[in-house]
């Protein structure tokens, strides 16, 4: 199916509006067609002395008139609901697609990209679909119908009179095809603008301290002047085309005078009817125009449809087959067999061929360098991703065969930079759990160490956060996000670097609190540091995507060079750090 | 009840007086056209010379049928189209040349004008960026400067020609006959009438529109950058709930236009049709009775079109014109906002400086939007460092080891006391000969757009390559930025997200190296970045603070120790300062926050 008959499929709920509008338009048309027909009539009336069929031309025009009123009223009520509902059930449309599709699927998209087919492309076709469809409608039935009553009038003159028609419709066309790549181009550039200024004031520290003013001013000049010289080039082509399509139709209004006049004077056509021909033609300039401005809305809509339907058609993948059932209940218990996992065909895999068993309410370390598959373990665990090969299991059962929800609500994630929404510290905490009273997550706040300083807010726990409220640091963000996966009062916890960001004597606290939470739950922890991991019953040893060892504190100490050095030089990082290097002079790099 | 028909009341007032400002902002669209006084001229006089031909064709038509086709003087007729054609041609061209001008003036005085805030925001403080939300800032150069350009570009064409062409159609009305137009004119209380509540009505309903828009648009964004958040927690659902909500009440609000335009539209139709029956049944007898000629009247049925679109299209303009005008003042009022903290007007040049810093009883407290006071961040804080000396500032947040920094770099003035740099006091120095020997480096990492090369010689712009690559290998950010695609030609993107966070800190050690200042200050980064860039950085700080005076609000406990003195800030006050095993000795504060660093970091 075309692109463009995709399009008008989206007309099909409201087949009785479209209807009705195109309807009333056509009557509106009739009669502000026949108004200056009457006219012409009275003209001619009043030129051969006839009083009385003057009052009743004139009457005629108000009825006229008054049709017009209700008619034109309604089309604009009708078409203006069919425009809004189509526009309400294509956005509906693209977000909950944008919903279903997989996390793997935002890796590789820019956000601008995808704002922009939500924004832009549903713009385009919904002009289009509620204005345009009606325009590309009215405007030619009001050139067809005017046509018919001049034809009627005067076959001779309508012909001259219509000659100026297909040249206003083809060059408003190609003006409107041409001005909107233009025009996008300066959209790009002050975008540009806007970029360049956002850098300038958030960085206006950095400005200062290094006394670079003038510097930045004139790389920001550049920038102004960038967008000054692409409003040049979509005003010239304004220049050139705009008062040429105000031109044309005068050409015809000439013309009648110029031959319409002369038939007045041979009698050939009365003054009337002249007059009625040389209304017809003023009242044409605006239906050409639009007519060459809706054809162009046509083709824009048409390149957005196929950009927005290529979203759409996606098939969203990480589903569950209909019916699967929720995940079984169980104490949590987490087995990888054989997995691996490629983030992108052909990549390096991030997990090599991993076999692990986590029994149900166990605390277990995930220790490794970065890149060497923690975070990927963990978003497995959670079927953010499936893997490439071999099978993620919770509880015995195949993540890919039950039901997605239920294995999110039995998996809570929180990371080093946790993403807050725009809305309240409380709402925040209990995005997982909207129903939760105040008293559970104030609780929850008070485990992750957040209450206290909730509390010191300026609205406490109503205080928006987020970028349209107060801007909170990273280590508040990070307690706040902990809360929120204390409070999903998830079966499995995952706290990928949680604590990064908290000073030294919150994230003690906080350790002490997690000791209380992690009972009864399985609970991975990824850290960099040595207080961290020793919160766990387990450790799991991850070198380049594969499992390098596993088992307690103490087999550990007893088998692992690795873990034993960890413990003995008591910083992690500068231990793996090291080996690494050595390993990399051992390989003769 | 009373109280909210109060406000609406005073609302509606201050929104139909709109007079407001008005002085101000002429002056200040004069001062911004002045510099093209010239080519206003020129638009001018070509949208009046265009407008006035464009009005031609109706009397003309008039002068057609009385003078030519009823007389039967075919050869009048003749001249009467040649005139016909000539004012379509200046029309074509005036319009060209006007459509041209305007644009170029337009786009040049708001060019200007983002030039004049651009230069004006650098004026100000940092302490005013402190009072301010970013967005709010940025929302000027963007948002409020593109109002005026929807205004340029799309209406004050359409301004000054519906005004034009309005004013001159009403002049042929008149001048074609008195009695006719006076006809007409009883249409206009109530266009005037039925366009004045559609304005008001429709100017709170497009506000609306674009409320809710910004509000999809908002949560749009959100959801896509926390699509992560979405996934975990397996709310997809609620968001597409959430949004379905936020999408009807953006239905709604464009119901209320909707609703308003069917009302508003076909009535001025209706009322324009109503002129002509008038115009006909009026102006009719007065033909048949001879007291004007037919052509009269067929040229003022013609006219009647240029009478009443002007008016539709004016009342379309409204809330464009509404809006500009907003956004205007808004922009005039950063504009207003005075820079404090000038240079003094007989500032020294900091000569080539030893590095050494006094602060002198320094007392300081923010000041607050109202501006009192706000508590005291820092108190009778007195220290002298010598140069080449590193100090750590120690303390919990709100202690004040920032704005110690921020005295340093002269961002505030003490509220007492002073700080001197080899004897000066800041306040008496050039601020960009203080700022070009000093050295900060913050908490994040901020890099510009543009490459990492160009980030790096933002501190020194003359460096060569030579000297570039030097300083990113002192503070060992070579190996990484040879590593990337592009090397130092790599794009950093946005804020240098392209980048991890600790290679955006490698890139602003070498930018604050190349400058080579005698005093850093420098703010470390507190979040684990990861293993590998994470002991780089400790030497790349290491060399960097080599040599010179620097002050750090230090994080790790490798600077702490390494710092030849650390100063232990509470409450705004030095309560403690000596070297680590001095403070160690001491048993105070120190010893206490040392005790719980230590925990974390290596408590097994």
């Amino acid at each position: 199916m075309s692109t463009f008959r995709r399009l008008l499929a989206f007309l099909r709920p409201y087949r009785r509006g479209v209807i009705w509008s195109g309807a009333l338009a056509a009557a509106a048309i009739l009669a502000t067609v026949a108004i200056p027909y009457i006219s012409g009539v009275a003209v001619d009336a009043i030129h051969d002395h006839r009083r009385g069929r003057l009052l009743e031309l004139a009457l005629l025009i108000a009825a006229a008139g008054f049709v017009r009123l209700g008619l034109s009223a309604g089309r604009r009520l009708v078409a203006g609901r069919v425009s809004l509902g189509v526009e309400y059930d294509l956005r509906n449309l693209l977000f909950r697609q944008l919903q279903s599709l997989e996390l793997a699927f935002f890796d590789h998209q820019q956000t601008g990209q995808l704002m922009s087919r939500v924004t832009v492309d549903l713009q385009a076709i919904r002009f289009f679909l509620g204005y345009g469809l009606v325009f590309i409608v009215q405007s030619g039935l009001s050139i067809a119908l005017a046509a018919v009553a001049m034809f009627a009038i005067e076959p001779g003159l309508a012909a001259i009179a219509l000659i100026p028609v297909p040249f206003v419709v083809y060059v408003t066309n190609r003006y409107s095809r041409l001005a909107r790549p233009a025009l996008q181009e300066v959209q790009q550039r002050i975008g540009e603008l806007t970029a360049d200024t956002e850098e300038n004031i958030s960085g206006v520290r950095v400005v200062k301290a290094f006394a670079r003013e003038a510097h930045q001013r004139a790389r920001f000049e550049r920038t102004v002047a960038r967008v000054f010289e692409q409003s040049m080039v979509e005003a010239r082509l304004q220049a050139r085309y705009n008062p040429l399509i105000g031109f044309l139709p005068q050409i015809g209004l000439a013309a009648i005078l110029l031959v319409g006049g002369r038939d007045v004077i041979h009698h050939q056509l009365s003054i009337g009817q002249f007059t009625a021909f040389y209304t017809y033609l003023l009242m044409l300039l605006s239906p050409m125009r639009t007519l060459g401005v809706s054809l162009g809305m046509a083709q824009r809509a048409t390149a957005s449809g196929a950009r927005v339907f290529e979203l759409l058609d996606r098939n969203p993948r990480l589903t569950a087959p209909a019916g699967a059932p929720p995940l079984p209940a169980g104490s949590g218990q987490v087995r990888f067999e054989g997995v691996t996992m490629r983030y992108a065909p052909g990549a390096p895999p991030a997990l090599h061929d991993v076999d692990l068993e986590v029994p149900g309410g166990r605390t277990v370390a995930l220790v490794g360098a970065t890149g060497s598959g923690k975070t990927t373990l963990a978003a497995l665990v959670a079927r953010l991703y499936d893997p490439t090969d071999g099978r993620v299991l919770i509880d015995g059962a195949d993540l890919r065969e039950v039901d997605v929800a239920s294995v999110r609500a039995a998996v809570a994630i929180t990371g080093d930079d946790p993403f807050l929404f725009s809305t309240t510290v409380a709402d925040n905490i209990a995005y997982a759990r909207p129903q939760a009273t105040r008293a559970q997550i104030e609780d929850a706040a008070r485990r992750a160490q957040a209450h206290e300083f909730i509390e010191r807010l300026p609205g406490g726990y109503e205080t928006r956060v987020g970028e349209r409220g107060l801007t909170v640091s990273g280590g508040q963000r990070q307690r706040i996000a902990i809360a929120r996966a204390i409070l999903a009062d998830p079966r499995i916890l995952i706290l990928d670097d949680a604590t990064s960001s908290v000073d030294a004597t919150t994230e003690r606290a906080i350790k002490l609190a997690l000791a209380e939470v992690m009972a009864g739950r399985t609970t991975f922890i990824i850290a960099h540091r040595l207080s961290t991991i020793a919160l766990a019953d387990e450790i799991v040893v991850l070198e380049d995507g594969r499992v390098g060892d596993y088992g307690t504190h103490a087999e550990l100490l007893e088998r692992s060079s690795l873990y034993r050095e960890i413990v003995e030089k008591g910083l992690p990082d500068s231990v793996l750090l090291t080996r690494r290097q050595r390993e990399r002079q051992a390989a003769g790099l | 009840m009373s109280g909210s028909r109060a406000t609406r009341t005073s609302e509606l007032r201050r929104r139909l007086r709109g007079t407001s400002g008005r002085g101000r902002r002429l002056r200040g669209l004069a001062a911004l056209l002045a510099p093209y006084r010239g080519r206003v001229v020129l638009m001018i006089a070509s949208l009046v010379i265009g407008t006035a031909a464009s009005l031609a064709p109706a009397p003309l038509a008039a002068k057609a049928i009385d003078d030519g086709i009823l007389p039967r003087n075919f050869h009048y007729l003749e001249l009467i189209v040649v005139a016909f054609v000539i004012a379509a041609l200046i029309v074509w061209v005036a319009t060209a040349a006007q459509t041209y001008l305007v644009e170029w003036v337009g786009q040049r005085a708001l060019a200007d004008l983002r030039l004049a805030i651009f230069a004006h925001l650098q004026r100000l403080p940092v302490s005013f960026y402190e009072r301010r939300p970013t967005g709010v800032l940025i929302s000027r150069m963007t948002n409020d400067v593109e109002a005026l350009d929807t205004l340029v570009t799309d209406s004050v064409v359409t301004l000054f020609q519906g005004g034009l062409t309005l004013v001159g159609t009403l002049v042929i009305l008149l001048s074609f006959d008195l009695q006719l137009a006076l006809i007409t004119f009883i249409m206009l209380p109530l266009i005037g009438i039925a366009s004045l509540v559609f304005r008001i009505a429709s100017a709170d309903a497009y506000r609306r529109t674009r409320e809710t828009i910004g509000h999809i648009t908002g949560y749009l964004q959100e959801s896509l950058s926390g699509v992560r958040v979405v996934r975990t927690f397996g709310q997809e659902h609620r968001h597409a709930d959430e949004f379905s909500a936020l999408n009807e009440l953006n239905r709604g609000a464009n119901m209320t236009t909707v609703n308003m335009n069917a009302a508003y539209f076909p009535a001025i139709e209706f009322v324009s049709a109503a002129a002509t029956v008038a115009v006909l049944l009026y102006g009719g007898n007065q033909v048949l009775h001879g007291a004007i000629a037919l052509g009269v009247l067929v040229g003022f049925l013609a006219a009647l079109n240029n009478f009443f679109d002007p008016i539709t299209q004016l009342s379309q303009l409204y809330t464009t014109y509404q809006s500009g005008m907003a956004a205007l003042d808004k922009i005039f009022e950063l504009l207003d906002e005075q820079p404090e903290m000038l240079e003094r007007l007989d500032a020294q040049t900091l000569g080539p400086i030893r590095g050494e810093l006094r602060f002198e009883h320094v007392s300081f407290a923010y000041a607050k939007r109202d501006g009192d006071l706000d508590r005291v961040a820092l108190d009778d804080v007195d220290l002298a460092i010598a140069p080449g000396e590193t100090v750590a500032l120690v303390g919990a947040t709100g202690a004040g080891k920032s704005t110690f920094a921020k005295l340093v770099a002269r961002f505030y003035d003490p509220t007492l006391g002073r700080v001197l740099i080899d004897g000066h006091d800041l306040r008496d120095v050039t601020y960009e000969s203080l700022r070009s020997q000093l050295g900060i480096v913050p908490q994040e990492a901020f890099l510009f757009s543009g490459s990492v090369h160009s980030n790096i010689a933002f501190g020194a712009p003359q460096a060569t390559d030579a000297e570039i690559e030097a300083a990113a290998r002192a503070v060992g950010a070579h190996e990484f930025i040879q590593a990337l695609e592009h090397g130092y030609q790599t794009e950093v993107g946005e804020r240098g997200n392209q980048l991890s966070a600790g290679q955006r800190q490698l890139v602003a050690f070498a930018r604050a190296m190349i400058a080579d200042p005698r005093i850093l200050v420098l703010d470390e980064a507190t979040s684990n970045v990861d293993l590998h860039t994470e002991s780089r950085i400790e030497q790349g700080l290491r060399r960097l603070l080599a040599g010179r005076t620097a002050i750090v609000i230090a994080h790790r406990l490798s600077t702490i120790k390494g710092a030849s003195r650390i100063v232990v800030l509470a409450g705004g006050r030095i309560v403690e300062q000596g070297s680590h095993d001095e403070l160690l000795a001491a048993r105070g504060a120190y010893a206490e926050l040392y005790r719980d660093w230590s925990q974390v970091a290596a408590a097994a």
